[in-house]
């Protein structure tokens, strides 16, 4: 934190002199040099994001904890890791789980993101809100709704194995990758969407224009632009999946379906020695194989200049598509089907089973009804972990914000000379598999001490981890946000005077306001329902919310844990909602300006 | 080819309306321009006509064929109306090459190998642009992006060819050269061409006929001269060249003047008397009317002390002192800010004067009287 408070030593009103040196010839005068500050923020965001990382690899190599002295260099952790049986399996699953995820996900969410932009589907703008809702949801109240309706013992078990006659175990590596593709159909979505979108209307126009049929149009122009595309979220969307740890945490392990992640985790809550070398050697193999899928993902869409479309102006993009009318009902019933299905369904099978006194279908659930799991989250440590996780989630988002907003500024409005290693290190956390960023902080904190042992036993520590691991997600607003401010505008208060920080903190930033405050939003949501790395960081005294959930549910109780995940869900849909009330007043005020 | 026309097309969007009852026909073989500043309705037109907005109201045919009938509800899908276009933005698929680009049309209309490649060949050849055929569009500059573009919309040969400011992402050496060969190839071929653009010296040099549009309403419709020369209203006077805009009264009518007769007028901004020769003759003693003089219309007879006395050379017909505020040179001509005692004027000629002040005369032909 001591670090973090010398961000800012060059407050806006440091430059007034500068304002008063109307003298012709003076050059304002400026108390920090620009470059200096440049260099302390690019310094802050290293060091937040190769925090987790370095202690991992030197402890990977350690004969013993590295808190005990007289350790050596040995690479005997990775071959007891390579030479367990149990790791093999785990691998073996993580890969069929990421194959399979990965392509269900990328056809299913392609698919939708060209019904939805590119036919005259009913519904198609609302759709396509509801489809991307499962990246806001809390993920583990996601896992938690599905294996209420869809788990052994579900609400809806019985109706799909013997009504249906569809064999589906969710427990099982497939069952588990159906719910990984619900998933991951948001994130491919996202990507195709925003591809669709950049494809400006003349292209398919220009298509039409020359007589070519519009389900041609969509084959030979529409489909083949989305390639970089699918191939950018297919990657994504493995590279997640390897990650996974709250889906076979919750369903897999329990049944003896272990992922990489949930066997790292279990190795390292129950092994017989504290903190194994095994675990750090199998968190930086992890952390090789999601660096390796970011340089290929570099690589591959590295030759992408061709796929961007030249000049055109906006305008409403016309269905390229006409569906009959029975054909676009059909389409209409089918998406929505698929949003009950995957989404709205499970959440109200939380809802439900958080207030019966146990999760059947075999007795209706109106003779079961109980408050007793929302009398139980208001006592004692429930209570406690939602007041940390508030806090942690409101204070980190703001500094978060803070700091990436000037980690953007610097990557993309500067002349900074490390300025265009800034966007890598922004992005590397994306990459960076979560358990992998809860035991690295682990082993920063044991390392580094001051501030280490005080961060590690209060919730301060969680809440960095949580932070950097979202960090990119406020990069990635920020860095589009800065891309639509022209370059002129920060050129023109440069002529007149105004040094970096002033150019940034009163033109740039004020500009591109709305985008801070979305930023702001999304790392509120997802610190705030976060736990991968929390996992490894806890204390007792100390808890959040998602780690509160899963140790309660690894102890049996299942009652007070969906009533948490839906006050998980109640407080992201609260800020949601609340977000994008004041975003579009203020989008209207600033257009009305 | 058949010749296209638009009638009575109107189109609202919410509560604007974008075009209200516009009608043109483009001839057989004829370049027609739609010329209008940005939001006039032009491209609007253009895109009702190329099928990828669907008007409230009106008629579009081509030949037999309707493309667009608002009355028996016929909206003919924008693939099926066989005319080739080239887009602002040119559009030129990013994933495909040049050759590729060319010859999706040929594919979709299922045209054999050997003719395919000889066809695509053929017109790369004719935009000059045969020796890139395999480059990617992100390969090329912009003036070659255009000629894809081009080569795109001629290579099956449709009846007509659309076009939307396609030079606007030019600069201007090679705008240029772009019109002349746009031109040339026009004539060569036989094509029929609507042309859409803001620029009035494109439409102007390009343009068989013009429609002149705006607020979604043509304005005029004539060919090049007609219209520079006789615009009908003062906003078609103001838009193409530049125009002298002066108000005036009618001091006397001689007689019942003859058409072409001259009447005498009262410049409102100086008093001084000005005698134009009007077209029509329905102007009363009293009547305030707007003239037009376009700038390369006025003399300079040189400096005022060249003339002779002022007031000797102020007697003579539309002659008047005028003090001579800027002169701006651009290469072949000079043009020159005046002030007549209160009226400003702008001239522009070849002669080069000093002030500080000149004689100048409105000879009667060169003022236009604007209807009301």
């Amino acid at each position: 934190m001591t670090l973090r408070a010398t961000a800012r030593p060059a407050p806006a009103g440091a430059e007034v002199p500068a304002g008063h040196g109307r003298t012709p010839g003076t050059r304002p005068r400026r108390l920090v040099p620009e470059t200096g500050l440049q260099a302390i923020i690019w310094v802050i965001t290293g060091l937040c994001v190769l925090c987790p990382v370095l202690p991992l690899l030197y402890a990977s190599v350690r004969s013993l904890p590295v808190y005990e002295s007289g350790g050596g260099f040995t690479l005997a952790a990775y071959g007891q890791l390579f030479a367990d049986p149990a790791f093999r399996a785990a691998a073996v699953n993580t890969l069929e789980f990421a194959g399979v995820t990965t392509v269900c996900s990328v056809l299913l969410g392609a698919g939708l993101a060209v019904a939805v932009s590119r036919t005259d589907v009913p519904g198609g703008r609302g759709y396509s809100r509801l489809l991307i809702a499962p990246v806001v949801l809390p993920p583990l109240g996601l896992i938690l709704g599905w294996n209420a309706l869809y788990g052994p013992g579900g609400y809806a078990h019985q109706f799909v194995n013997d009504t249906l006659h569809i064999p589906f175990n969710l427990s099982t590596v497939p069952g588990m990758a159906v719910l990984g593709t619900a998933v991951a159909v948001p994130v491919v979505f996202l990507v195709c969407q925003a591809a669709l979108s950049g494809i400006g209307p003349e292209l398919e126009n220009a298509a039409r224009s020359v007589g070519a049929p519009p389900l041609r149009v969509l084959a030979r122009v529409t489909v083949p632009m989305l390639r970089p595309a699918l191939l950018n979220a297919g990657l994504l969307v493995f590279t997640l999946s390897i990650e996974s740890l709250g889906i076979p945490l919750v369903l897999g392990s329990p049944q003896g379906h272990d992922f990489v992640a949930s066997y790292l985790y279990n190795t390292w809550s129950s092994g017989s020695t504290p903190d194994p070398p095994i675990v750090s050697a199998g968190a930086t193999v992890l952390l090789a194989c999601a660096c390796l899928l970011l340089l290929l993902r570099g690589r591959l869409l590295g030759d992408q200049a061709r796929f961007v479309s030249i000049g055109g102006r906006g305008g409403g993009q016309a269905p390229v598509l006409k569906l009959g009318p029975v054909a676009r009902w059909a389409a209409c019933a089918l998406i929505a089907l698929y949003l009950a299905a995957t989404t709205f369904a499970p959440i109200a099978a939380l809802a439900l089973s958080s207030v019966v006194s146990e999760l059947t279908p075999l007795v209706a659930p109106w003779h079961l009804l109980t408050a007793a799991s929302w009398r139980a989250i208001g006592r004692g440590d429930y209570v406690s972990s939602i007041r940390n996780s508030l806090e942690i989630a409101l204070v980190g988002a703001v500094i978060t914000a803070a700091l990436v907003a000037l980690a953007t500024a610097v990557a993309h409005r500067s002349r900074f000379r490390l300025r265009q290693s800034l966007p890598f290190i922004l992005l590397f956390p994306r990459a960076i598999p979560g358990i992998i960023i809860g035991i690295g902080f682990f082993w920063s904190f044991v390392i580094v001490n001051p501030p280490g042992h005080a961060l590690l036993n209060s919730i301060w520590g969680i809440m960095l981890a949580l932070s950097v691991r979202s960090l990119t997600l406020a990069y990635f607003v920020m860095s589009g946000a800065f891309a639509t401010v022209s370059d002129s505008l920060d050129d023109a208060a440069r002529s007149g005077g105004a040094g970096w920080w002033t150019t940034m903190t009163r033109i740039t930033l004020p500009i591109v306001r709305p985008a801070l405050f979305v930023s702001f939003v999304l790392l509120f949501v997802s610190i705030l329902n976060d736990y991968d790395p929390a996992l490894f960081l806890v204390t007792p005294g100390n808890q959040i919310m998602g780690v509160t959930m899963l140790q309660t549910l690894q102890a049996g109780t299942t009652g007070p844990v969906a009533a948490l995940a839906m006050v998980q869900v109640a407080i992201t849909v609260a800020a949601i909602a609340v977000a994008a009330r004041l975003f579009t007043t203020r989008v209207r005020g600033s257009r009305n300006a | 080819m058949p010749e296209i026309t638009v009638l009575g097309l109107s189109k609202t969007f919410g509560k604007a309306a974008a075009l209200s009852d516009v009608s043109f026909s483009v001839r057989d073989k004829e370049f027609l321009t739609l010329l209008g500043p940005s939001g006039c309705g032009k491209t609007t037109t253009l895109m009702s006509i190329a099928g990828f907005q669907r008007p409230d109201e009106g008629l579009i045919s081509c030949g037999e064929r309707a493309f667009f009938d608002g009355a028996r509800n016929v909206c003919l899908a924008a693939e099926d109306r066989n005319l080739g276009m080239v887009f602002q933005s040119y559009a030129i698929w990013p994933h495909l090459t040049v050759f590729a680009n060319v010859a999706f049309p040929l594919k979709i209309r299922r045209t054999k190998r050997d003719a395919l490649r000889r066809k695509v060949m053929e017109t790369l050849e004719l935009v000059e642009m045969a020796d890139l055929a395999g480059r990617y569009p992100h390969e090329l500059s912009g003036g070659q992006q255009q000629r894809v573009a081009l080569a795109r919309a001629l290579v099956y040969s449709p009846e007509v060819l659309l076009l939307d400011e396609p030079f606007s992402n030019l600069d201007a050496k090679l705008r240029e050269r772009a019109r002349t060969w746009l031109k040339r190839l026009q004539g060569e071929l036989g094509l029929t061409m609507l042309f859409v653009t803001h620029d009035q010296d494109e439409a102007l040099s390009l343009s068989d006929r013009i429609v002149v549009m705006n607020g979604g309403k043509v304005l005029q419709t004539g060919t090049p001269e007609e219209i520079y020369r006789n615009p009908a209203s003062r906003v078609v006077a103001d838009f193409l060249g530049r125009c002298n805009i002066m108000t005036a009264k009618v001091a006397t009518v001689a007689g019942v003047a003859p058409p072409g007769g001259p009447v005498s007028l009262v410049l409102t901004a100086n008093g001084q008397p000005v005698t134009v020769a009007i077209p029509h003759a329905n102007l009363a003693a009293g009547d305030e009317v707007q003239l037009a003089v376009r700038p390369e219309a006025v003399e300079i007879l040189g400096p005022d002390s060249a003339a002779g006395s002022p007031a000797e050379s102020a007697a003579a017909e539309n002659t008047y002192l005028a003090e001579l505020r800027t002169v701006s040179f651009l290469g072949d001509h000079y043009v020159y800010e005046l002030n007549a005692d209160g009226q400003a004027l702008t001239v522009t000629s070849t002669k080069s004067v000093a002030g500080p002040s000149v004689m100048v005369r409105i000879p009667r032909s060169a003022c236009k009287v604007l209807p009301a």
